[in-house]
């Protein structure tokens, strides 16, 4: 064990804990620039190459919960590319909860805006796609509606449909959704150069995808502009006529009936409520 | 009476599909609580299955014992779902570390960070754990760190430290060995003395995993990333260990690069075997 100094700095740790944490998340150390010199022994390695060691656990630590998060990410522009990367979004980016799963929404709008990264349009819509996906895992269970009351209800055109928990809505100029599947571990190898990823589409074909759970797996599922939009309107609380009359401007040959009842059959949409 | 006996195994996701399939032969398993804060994510289902033939032990690595903002909202609410986990999970132990990860409620890093052994520290530490324990409604289980620098201004020994905690604060200990083994070497303190200086009725569980070595400035640093099987000289520091506190509930920990489950059952085997060696050769 160190040597012991009997001198005590009687409420200094909240201090401390601030220097240590600015220390980790600040980015390259130096003998001018670490806070915690003053209070660490540093007789056999200097207070900087000590702070580094957390400094470097802390970075791998959150890489590493980003790499979970954003496996399909990591693939595209490689281990190191990544690693580098996710350095300088944690050096922005502080963890803020004692809860992993909540970092990284902002990943998506970082892609875009790095400079070593920005080129790559598509990775931001791959990224807004694997939080979508993240969300989805972890979302509570919707609870059990009693389908059989809807028949009870007097005006169906002013219900508001209710999402489950689950559900992601997520568009891209980019075919994302194949994007992704290629880069699952499972899926059989195909020619990537099917896959245009250097074009915008300008939103002729846009890709539109339902994201929700059935049982264990995240299903990624596209749908037509008439569903996306119905799915929209539901989840931003609109009537059911409202909803109808988004989704037919969308696509004229969009039929209410039929996505509905896929819709509650799926478990995406999960309840309703009469007024609002 | 503890439910968990035996030598248990640290659960990861690359194994679940195993642990529902094969049931292999394990007394009990340890999770890691902040993985399943949601009831009803995929990974929760999962466990709530495995639940059903497994006793559980839940190691918590965020609430943060040693943080000197006593009370801040996000540590509040990290507790909340610590406290909702439990109560689905069941476990037969809750434990978690003595370090801290927020500071000021508002910045929180992923790791175990050291606290100096001084009299502040020792206050906030057993007013955090008092108020875990009040909340939770049980005793918590603290882990000894593993740490790679040393404060100036401690005052205390570490394991003063803990046994003092224990004594004050009525939580047990899990000690983990490797932890004891890396700081030993990292601060050159005598292993086996820390171990003495523990009270036998406090450790409830103890905990054993491999290290990775680095060099700083011309000086080894091992560095505790259990990525690695236990190395020699942990084991022969856990037979002294089996030896004063009896055959104390063991956790086989990997928690980087996690292998195939065969790997951490032959882990399990040799510290099963040890517990037979020891026990046998104190009947003898």
């Amino acid at each position: 064990m160190t040597q012991i100094n009997k001198t005590n700095k009687k409420n200094d740790l909240a201090q401390q804990q601030r220097n240590f944490i600015s220390d980790c998340l600040s980015g390259k150390l130096t003998t001018e620039n670490t806070l915690m010199a003053p209070y660490i022994d540093s007789s056999s390695i200097s207070a900087q190459g000590l702070m580094g060691i957390y400094q470097g656990n802390a970075i791998a630590n959150i890489t590493n919960s980003l790499s979970l998060t954003y496996p399909v990410i990591e693939k595209l522009v490689g281990q190191d590319f990544f690693k580098a990367t996710c350095r300088q979004f944690i050096l922005i980016h502080w963890p803020t909860s004692g809860n992993m799963d909540d970092y990284g929404a902002e990943f998506a709008n970082f892609l875009a805006e790095f400079e070593h990264a920005k080129h790559l349009l598509y990775l931001k819509d791959v990224a807004r796609l694997e939080w979508g996906f993240h969300q989805s895992s972890l979302s509570d269970d919707a609870s059990v509606t009693d389908w059989s009351t809807l028949a009870n209800v007097t005006d169906i055109l002013q219900l508001h449909f209710i999402l489950a928990p689950t559900v992601n809505l997520i568009s891209s100029t980019f075919p994302i959704d194949k994007i992704w599947l290629l880069n699952q571990e499972n899926t059989p190898s195909e020619d990537l150069a099917d896959i245009d990823l250097g074009n915008d589409k300008n939103n002729q074909s846009d890709t539109l995808l339902l994201l929700f759970r059935q049982q264990l797996k995240t299903v990624i599922l596209p749908v037509s502009q008439g569903e996306f939009s119905l799915l929209q309107a539901f989840d931003k609380g609109q009537p059911f006529e409202l909803a109808i009359v988004g989704a037919t401007n969308k696509q004229a040959s969009f039929s209410v009936d039929d996505s509905l009842k896929k819709l509650i059959e799926l478990g995406v949409v999960c309840g309703f409520i009469e007024n609002n | 009476m503890n439910k968990i006996k035996g030598v248990g195994i640290g659960l990861r996701h690359r194994h679940f599909k195993e642990f529902i399939e094969n049931k292999p032969d394990v007394p009990w398993l340890e999770v890691h609580t902040e993985n399943f804060f949601s009831k009803d994510s995929t990974s929760s289902k999962y466990l709530a299955n495995i639940r059903q033939n497994y006793e559980i032990s839940a190691h918590c690595v965020g609430m943060s014992l040693g943080s000197a903002t006593l009370s801040c909202p996000v540590r509040e609410q990290h507790l909340q779902k610590i406290k909702q986990t439990i109560a689905w999970l069941q476990p037969a132990m809750v434990s978690d570390h003595l370090s801290w990860s927020a500071s000021d409620g508002v910045h929180y890093l992923p790791d175990l960070l050291p606290i100096p052994y001084t009299e502040e520290a020792f206050e906030v530490v057993t007013q955090n754990i008092n108020h875990v324990q009040d909340v939770l409604q049980r005793q918590l289980l603290v882990e000894n760190p593993s740490s790679y620098l040393a404060f100036v201004d401690s005052t205390m020994l570490e394991w003063d430290f803990l046994a003092n905690l224990s004594k004050i604060t009525g939580c047990g200990l899990l000690l983990d060995v490797n932890n004891i083994f890396v700081s030993a070497h990292n601060h050159g303190f005598d292993a086996l003395a820390y171990l003495e200086s523990i009270p036998v009725e406090a450790v409830k569980e103890i905990h054993l995993a491999g290290y990775s070595i680095d060099t700083i400035e011309g000086q080894e640093i091992y560095i505790d990333t259990h990525g690695q099987k236990v190395y020699d000289g942990v084991w022969q520091l856990y037979e002294k260990a089996i030896e004063r506190f009896g055959a104390v509930p063991t956790l086989i920990e990997w928690d980087t690069d996690v292998p195939e489950l065969s790997v951490l059952l032959d882990e399990k085997r040799k510290a099963d075997a040890i517990i037979v060696k020891v026990l046998n050769k104190q009947i003898a």
